[in-house]
């Protein structure tokens, strides 16, 4: 899914979780065994691209496991969100669920570095950053308790209103929408000095239709499937975010699978989520020829005030590491890898780069 | 022209989530309304009334042709239009042998369901050209005068709809043709024994309460279509199990239903072939229920 995540990640305290971890460990070992199928949740619908390609995906790992590996899907967030998902699962109910990024990054917060506001320039800088990291996270979300397959892209989010935003100054004083549990954009805010209306993605519809928010972001496929574009007139043509999904089974139910049975899910999920992660790309590009179609108007954001925006949001980045937000190490290694790669287009253009 | 079996309607029909909403038994039940008002009512009901879908899909063709060719005789005739976008529509839902000619079947369900309601109504000539807003308002000036034409026209758009379903420009205007299909059924809640609930049903069975859908509406929609049509329209009942049950996960309201369709007479006037078709995906539904629910 390529929608922007709006669910703040559990709440309890830390004892009240130990406390949970410790009866969960028990309650699991009863309620989940080899053999039993492998419950996964989603808020992708029946029918969906994801839920197809998944789906068939499960029908494999079937076929290639004689049967010992079923897989069974609960699509359509009739789990809950995600916070009732990674609760089902501690009680060994589920054994995953497919997640955005911000709903396991309490669990593991280098999950937030992509999402990070106005990061990325472009699509070449993630795909060049992806490259470098996406292993080291899906390494890191292991070592979380989460075995993943791969991110698949939710596209960059983009600001999308009912007059055009080309500046700051044309979001100040108006209402913009964060999505719950999302204290990166959340402290980006902030640190611009704008006002945002925390609201969970189901209220948004009526935010915009009520005049109780002004301006929203989200991918074009999210504003399409969303139906917000029928409540926007602009989109500014700035990425603001970038956003990705993946699928994470909890490491000990994968564990107790056979290794060669483990081998086939980790096989045949990758290539799933490889196929859906460029399947992403494309559907954004026509999502948002759709969206022009529609009589949505792209503005350009006016050049000089981006990097304004853009320096004053290198503050948030150590805050952010500061607070625990993102891991700090991996955010160097990440601002180098972007370094380096701008430096590269800057000398093959024939001018000086610009700092991350 | 071998008739596709359910499943490979399913896969034909569409690759996003579009495709349970605008899938066959949508349409079908647009189709067993069009014998109403039209030129051709017997043969109409000829092919409604057939328990064989292979000699429709045969068969239909040549009464298409027919069709195509008195339109061009009578292009002022909103009625004929109005005709052949739905039976446009449904055969090329029904029994297009690929993707690129169900487009071309979509196509003119559309041109043609578009030019009967600017015959009708002449400030739907420029609709196309309308925000999402504006379209709202202009729906309200449409009346109970019109309103065949305007099943003719969200009919040939849904089939357009499903036929171009990969394209995003189909998901930009969903909202646009529920409009629609909420001012038929404000002119007329019982229009065509609550076809148009079947389809209102599906549409908000699309999303989950999680990316804004309203499967509440949806049910109630569907619950509707089935007190509409005395619980003989075959199709509702199967596509409030497929598209309603299987999003909320309710496998015993999914079970109920699909027996009670397979246990029902398929023969009913006007309706025997879609029953037919609905009976035969009740099946497939029913045997897929373990690996679903």
């Amino acid at each position: 899914m390529s929608i922007s995540n709006p669910i703040r990640g559990a709440l309890l305290s830390w004892s009240t979780q130990a406390l949970v971890a410790t009866v969960c460990l028990t309650v699991t070992a009863g309620a989940w065994g080899q053999g039993a199928p492998i419950k996964l949740a989603t808020i992708a619908p029946e029918g969906s691209s994801w839920m197809v390609q998944m789906r068939a995906g499960a029908q494999e790992i079937k076929a290639r496991t004689e049967g010992r590996v079923a897989i069974k899907f609960y699509g359509g967030g009739v789990m809950g969100n995600d916070k009732k998902v990674l609760r089902k699962i501690r009680i060994g109910q589920l054994q995953g669920g497919a997640f955005t990024s911000t709903a396991l990054a309490e669990r593991y917060p280098a999950l937030n570095l992509y999402g990070i506001p106005m990061l990325f320039h472009s699509l070449a800088e993630v795909d060049y950053v992806r490259e470098r990291l996406d292993g080291r996270l899906q390494a890191g979300l292991r070592d979380a308790g989460y075995e993943s397959f791969g991110f698949a892209e939710g596209g960059f989010a983009y600001l999308m209103a009912n007059t055009p935003v080309r500046e700051l100054e044309d979001i100040r004083g108006r209402k913009i929408w964060v999505p719950e549990g999302d204290t990166v954009s959340f402290m980006a805010m902030e640190t611009l000095g704008l006002s945002p209306v925390v609201l969970p993605l189901t209220d948004v519809m009526t935010g915009l239709q009520t005049g109780l928010l002004d301006i929203v972001a989200t991918s074009p496929v999210g504003a399409l499937v969303l139906q917000w574009h029928t409540k926007v007139q602009y989109v500014t043509d700035l990425p603001v975010s970038y956003l990705f999904a993946f699928l994470a089974i909890e490491q000990r139910a994968f564990n107790r699978l056979r290794p060669e049975d483990q081998a086939a899910v980790r096989d045949v999920l990758t290539a799933v989520y490889e196929q859906i992660d460029a399947e992403a790309r494309r559907d954004n590009e026509s999502a948002e020829e759709a969206l022009k179609s529609a009589g949505i108007s792209y503005v350009a954001p006016a050049a000089a005030r981006v990097e304004d925006w853009r320096a004053q949001l290198n503050g948030v980045r150590a805050r952010l590491a500061a607070e625990g937000a993102v891991d700090a190490e991996l955010l160097v290694e990440m601002l180098g890898h972007l370094e380096a790669f701008r430096g590269q287009q800057a000398s093959t253009a024939g001018i000086v780069p610009a700092g991350p | 022209m071998r008739v596709p079996a359910r499943a490979e309607i399913t896969v034909m029909l569409g690759r996003r989530w579009l495709l349970p909403v605008l899938g066959l038994p949508l349409l079908l039940s647009g189709c067993a309304a069009l014998v109403v008002n039209s030129a051709t009512d017997t043969l109409s009901a000829a092919i409604l009334d057939q328990t064989d879908p292979q000699l429709v899909a045969e068969g239909a063709p040549a009464y298409l042709l027919l069709l195509d060719g008195m339109i061009q005789t009578s292009p002022d005739s909103a009625a004929l239009l109005g005709t052949g976008a739905q039976l446009f529509a449904v055969y090329g839902a029904l029994f297009s042998a690929d993707s690129q000619r169900a487009v071309q079947y979509a196509t003119k369900a559309r041109d043609y369901g578009d030019r009967a309601i600017c015959l009708e109504h002449r400030p739907a000539c420029r609709w196309r050209a309308l925000d999402f807003d504006s379209f709202l308002i202009a729906l309200e000036d449409v009346g109970p005068r019109q309103i065949d034409s305007l099943f003719a026209y969200g009919v040939g758009w849904l089939a357009y709809l499903q036929a171009t379903s990969a394209d995003w420009k189909a998901v930009a205007d969903l909202p646009k043709v529920q409009a629609v299909l909420d001012r038929l059924v404000t002119l007329d809640d019982g229009y065509r024994d609550g076809a148009v609930h079947v389809y209102l049903g599906q549409i908000n069975s699309l999303r989950p309460p999680a990316l804004g859908g309203r499967p509440d509406v949806a049910e109630g929609h569907f619950q509707r279509a089935i007190e509409l049509s005395g619980g003989r329209d075959l199709g509702a009942k199967v596509q409030y199990a497929k598209s309603y049950a299987r999003l909320v996960y309710d496998r015993e309201l999914h079970d109920r239903l699909l027996t009670e369709v397979l246990e029902a007479p398929a023969q009913e006037p006007g309706l025997t072939l879609f029953n037919v078709l609905a009976q035969q995906e009740a099946k497939v539904l029913l045997e897929a229920a373990d690996e679903y629910f």
